[in-house]
């Protein structure tokens, strides 16, 4: 059964880039090209305007919800070339940090595990991804250059190793090493991974799309065996990456679908298990991984004027 | 290659916009997207960065969840009901002992039966609740109907699979079941008996027919006994049918009799019933000779009276009652068949048919196969699923990846509770009863032992900073999530105190629905019961509400001051014309009241509590404590007084 709870009226004056839920599903983030970020109280399928952030001189690509631990947190970017963090305080919303180090339009923000500590990573247009890191009351940046002609997506690993709860390590405590996947206009997607301070390229470019690769999304899929990456890309294809072993050199790629149009985004539910993709063909599709490892349709959201019903679908037996 | 067609279910957002708006959507909490029609990052390259294009601009943001049927109130109880009793039978089945173990097991089959029809009796109230919208009574209307069959599904394996007697002659239990589920006979005989003169109508026929299918013959026989034509029965023929119906034996496991000397009883009977249709006994009274075919076995009369015989499954039991009452459990799905293709035709089989059918040829695999494809409900195959696993009965169904199958739809059930995040607690309890899948290759346990550990310490602090500022409701929200005893403790008596200030709690609706989460706190309990009390008392159900309040008195749950609101609170129901209080009862409240009376008078009270009591307080409460004296030496007088004119 599905259903739409609730249909909030964001009243935004130009299109919608991201609407985000926080960690507790209670406030919704939503931003747009009319530069504004606006907040959302939600609540059994009634909603209430919290506040319009206003700060951004350009549209609004992406919003991202820090981990609750650190307070009510959101960071935004934007085409104006800045990132913004803001920050509740007594009810109030204000800007806590405005980052201004990247020389052109900010394409995605995404905050790392919060095991790592308040740490938020940006990819920019102008090829680079920015680590900030939040010590000592201070913001600190770090700059990796990424991708040539511009850096379309970032997406952090999960903190924990991937299979360690099976065979918890016995001789040494695990120490948690921070990964970040990028994807860019060079048609690569590339894992970056911190060692002693510094973020290298951890293995080979993951190489299979044939145009800009337009969104990556790690897979929070912490405990299973294995790593798991999805890209979309341009060429509209979705690839979901597979890696067996902890040392993360080799990347299996197997493509998820391919789609009619472009495909602008991909993302994991909470539990890692069903990928939402959605692109130019003005749907948005959910898909599974079943018990014989084919990823497969399981669900169709699609634009109309009517309501749920079923379709008769051809899927190809692969 | 193969293709393989498959459904794939598609939900359509009413958007409108041009086609040029692309649909986009990001993950909530569980299973949960906001979908929007903006256009991803649909942009193109303009000098040296991205531009949006400059479409429509729709502004609207879509809640759009699926799997949400545990989210209603009524489910939402159920979800909490059996979850306590899947807890408790996972404990229970590590300990007892064979000889033990059935009749425990089918109690706990009888408990998750019971909270199904509590399930269902708030689905009923709310599909008739004229402040629930039009869609959501429709709603709850399917629902109605969809756990009306999971129950009738159950009930059915329940008497299959869990108690299944000894000697496998199930016929008893059949008829049970189909009186248990199928009572248009009750309501119609009701109706008749309801109007006073017995009109022998069209319905009055039906009502006494659908008995005798049902098997049920002393209902029947009652209902005859009230027809007028009895009174002048010249022939006798209402005596010989009700002599008839009165002599038929049955068969029960627990008398004494053997299969064969019940069998020969039996058929002795029959032999009756068909003589006197040859001799024409009843050929003037049609009804009874109708009646009388049934009794006798005949096949025919079920077709005519296919209308009133109810579905497929209905006529085999009564087919079974009149002409193989010894039919062995194992040999049910013989005459299921028959009557299934007897009496449904070429008409598509629903899944209802299918599920039954299963379970009568004794598949477990196929009946919860059958049950998750095609009721879209987890709830269901899930428990049923662990029981049937705990009564033996699912060992050998193992599913190709290793994990059985009651694991499988266990993890299934609890990532449909996901979106909630104050399920988290209940979906790390099934998980924990996954040995192979739950604990380990699933990650989900442990990112949900962990987001809750996180989200306890997140909750004080959210808690604390609501009571700052003085959001009592907000901070208790915050409190039951951490699950902080002393702290609900303190909120609770910060309830309670304003309540005596004001006389009216704040945030009722949230007290009104703590469920089990009252029990966090002995005192948080003593406020939700409480305002039970007041529930009650506004609902004019004046019994038991003075039965609560009785026992929230003498379970001392209450701080000490708050005792005489407590009495105080009798006083009306004193006043009452009726007699609320027994003459028992109205000792125990005098007793308390004297209690109450020794404590003002004590060392500890007269120190720390009066000097910070005003002068007109200390008076008001006095004036109480005389009042309720006089009320209740009153109510003794009548209670006694009307006690002594019942006996």
């Amino acid at each position: 059964m599905v259903s739409i709870i609730n249909s909030i009226d964001t009243a935004h004056e130009d299109m919608i880039h991201d609407a985000q839920m926080d960690f507790y599903g209670i406030r919704l983030a939503t931003c747009s090209s009319d530069r504004f970020v606006k907040l959302f109280d939600v609540n059994n399928g009634q909603h209430t305007h919290v506040t319009d952030l206003r700060g951004h001189e350009g549209p609004v690509w992406q919003v991202a919800w820090a981990h609750p631990m650190y307070g009510n947190i959101l960071a935004s970017c934007s085409y104006d070339m800045k990132v913004i963090i803001w920050k509740e305080t007594n009810g109030i919303w204000e800007k806590h940090y405005e980052y201004t180090g990247h020389e052109s339009s900010v394409n995605s923000v995404a905050w790392a595990p919060h095991e790592f500590g308040l740490i938020l990573a940006a990819a920019s247009s102008d090829g680079s991804v920015s680590i900030l890191t939040h010590k000592d009351g201070k913001w600190e940046a770090q700059k990796i250059t990424a991708h040539n002609i511009g850096c379309n997506a970032v997406s952090w690993a999960p903190a924990i190793q991937p299979g360690s709860l099976l065979e918890p390590p016995s001789t040494q405590t695990q120490t948690h090493v921070k990964r970040i996947v990028t994807g860019g206009c060079d048609n690569l997607a590339k894992v970056w991974k911190e060692e002693n301070g510094e973020w290298q390229q951890e293995c080979q470019p993951l190489e299979a799309h044939s145009d800009w690769v337009r969104d990556v999304a790690w897979a929070p899929s912490i405990g299973l065996p294995h790593s798991m990456i999805a890209t979309c890309s341009q060429d509209g294809r979705v690839i979901i990456w597979t890696n067996e072993d902890s040392a993360g050199n080799s990347w299996t790629p197997k493509i998820l679908n391919t789609f009619s149009d472009v495909v602008w985004n991909v993302s994991w539910s909470i539990t890692g298990n069903i990928l939402a993709v959605s692109g130019g063909d003005n749907k948005v599709s959910l898909w599974k991984e079943s018990l014989e490892g084919q990823w497969v349709c399981v669900s169709n959201v699609n634009k109309g004027e009517g309501q749920s019903h079923s379709s008769t679908e051809a899927q190809p037996d692969q | 290659m193969a293709m393989q067609r498959r459904e794939i279910p598609e939900f359509i957002i009413p958007v409108s916009g041009s086609q040029d708006n692309l649909l986009s959507a990001r993950w909530g909490q569980g299973l949960q997207l906001m979908v929007f029609s903006g256009n991803g990052k649909r942009r193109y390259m303009a000098g040296e960065a991205d531009v949006a294009v400059n479409l429509d601009k729709p502004s609207v943001v879509h809640d759009v969840r699926w799997q949400t049927d545990m989210h209603y109130p009524a489910t939402r109880k159920l979800a909490a009901q059996s979850h306590e009793i899947f807890t408790s039978l996972q404990k229970h089945t590590s300990d007892a002992t064979d000889g033990t173990k059935k009749p425990q097991l089918v109690k706990f089959s009888r408990r998750y039966r019971v909270a199904m029809m509590e399930c269902l009796e708030d689905l009923r109230k709310a599909a008739s609740d004229m402040a629930e919208d039009e869609g959501d009574q429709d709603t709850y209307k399917d629902m109605c109907q969809l756990y009306q069959q999971l129950e009738l599904i159950w009930n059915l394996c329940e008497i299959l699979y869990i108690e299944n007697l000894p000697g496998g002659v199930i016929l008893q239990q059949l008829l049970d079941w189909v009186k248990l589920h199928f009572t248009d006979a009750d309501s119609l005989a009701a109706k008749i008996i309801s109007e006073g003169e017995i009109n022998i109508s069209k319905d009055y026929w039906s009502a006494v027919y659908i008995y005798v299918l049902q098997g049920r013959l002393s209902e029947a026989r009652h209902l005859l006994s009230m027809n007028p034509e009895t009174q002048h029965d010249v022939h006798g023929a209402y005596a010989r049918i009700d002599e008839l119906m009165r002599r038929m034996p049955v068969f029960s496991v627990f008398s004494r009799q053997s299969l064969a000397e019940f069998d020969l009883k039996w058929r002795n009977w029959q032999e009756i019933c068909q003589q006197l249709l040859v001799d024409g006994v009843f050929v003037s009274y049609q009804p009874l000779e109708t009646i009388c075919r049934i009794l006798a076995g005949q096949q025919d009369v079920l077709d005519q009276l296919q209308d009133l015989a109810g579905d497929w499954y209905q006529i085999m039991v009564t087919k079974l009652l009149y002409t193989n009452p010894m039919v062995k459990a194992v040999d049910l799905q013989y005459h299921a068949k028959s009557c299934m293709d007897k009496f449904r035709g070429s008409s598509r089989l629903l899944p209802l048919d299918q599920i039954l059918l299963a379970a009568l040829e004794y598949d477990v695999t196929q009946i919860i196969k059958i049950s998750s494809s095609s009721l879209s409900n987890w709830w269901f195959v899930a428990h049923l699923a662990d029981l049937l696993h705990h009564a033996g009965q699912l060992e050998t169904h193992q599913l190709d990846f290793g994990a059985t199958m009651r694991e499988f739809l266990l993890l299934e059930y609890a990532s449909t509770l996901m979106a909630r995040e104050s399920m988290w607690q209940i979906i790390i309890e099934y998980l924990e009863h996954c040995p192979v899948f739950g604990r380990h290759i699933y990650p989900r346990g442990s990112v949900l032992t962990d987001l809750f550990a996180v989200s306890q310490s997140i909750c004080k602090v959210m808690g604390m900073r609501a009571l700052q500022e003085k959001r009592l409701g907000t901070a208790l929200t915050w409190c039951l999530r951490s699950q902080d005893a002393s702290f609900a403790t303190y909120l609770a008596e910060k309830f309670l105190t304003e309540y005596s200030l004001n006389g009216n709690f704040s945030n009722l609706d949230l007290i009104d629905n703590l469920g089990s989460s009252m029990l966090v706190s002995d005192r948080l309990t003593f406020l939700a019961k409480y305002r039970d009390f007041h529930r009650l008392y506004e609902e004019a159900e004046f019994a038991e509400a003075g039965e609560l309040l009785l026992s929230l008195i003498e379970a001392n749950l209450a701080p000490k001051q708050f005792m005489l609101i407590l009495l105080t609170d009798a006083l009306p129901l004193l006043e009452l014309d009726v007699v609320v209080f027994s003459s028992k009862q109205t000792s125990q409240l005098l007793m308390c009241k004297e209690n109450l009376l020794k404590w003002y008078q004590s060392e500890e009270y007269t120190r720390e509590i009066l000097p910070k009591k005003s002068k007109g307080h200390v008076e008001l409460e006095k004036e109480k404590m005389e009042l309720l004296q006089l009320g209740l030496s009153r109510n003794l007088s009548r209670a006694l007084l009307e006690e002594s004119v019942r006996t």
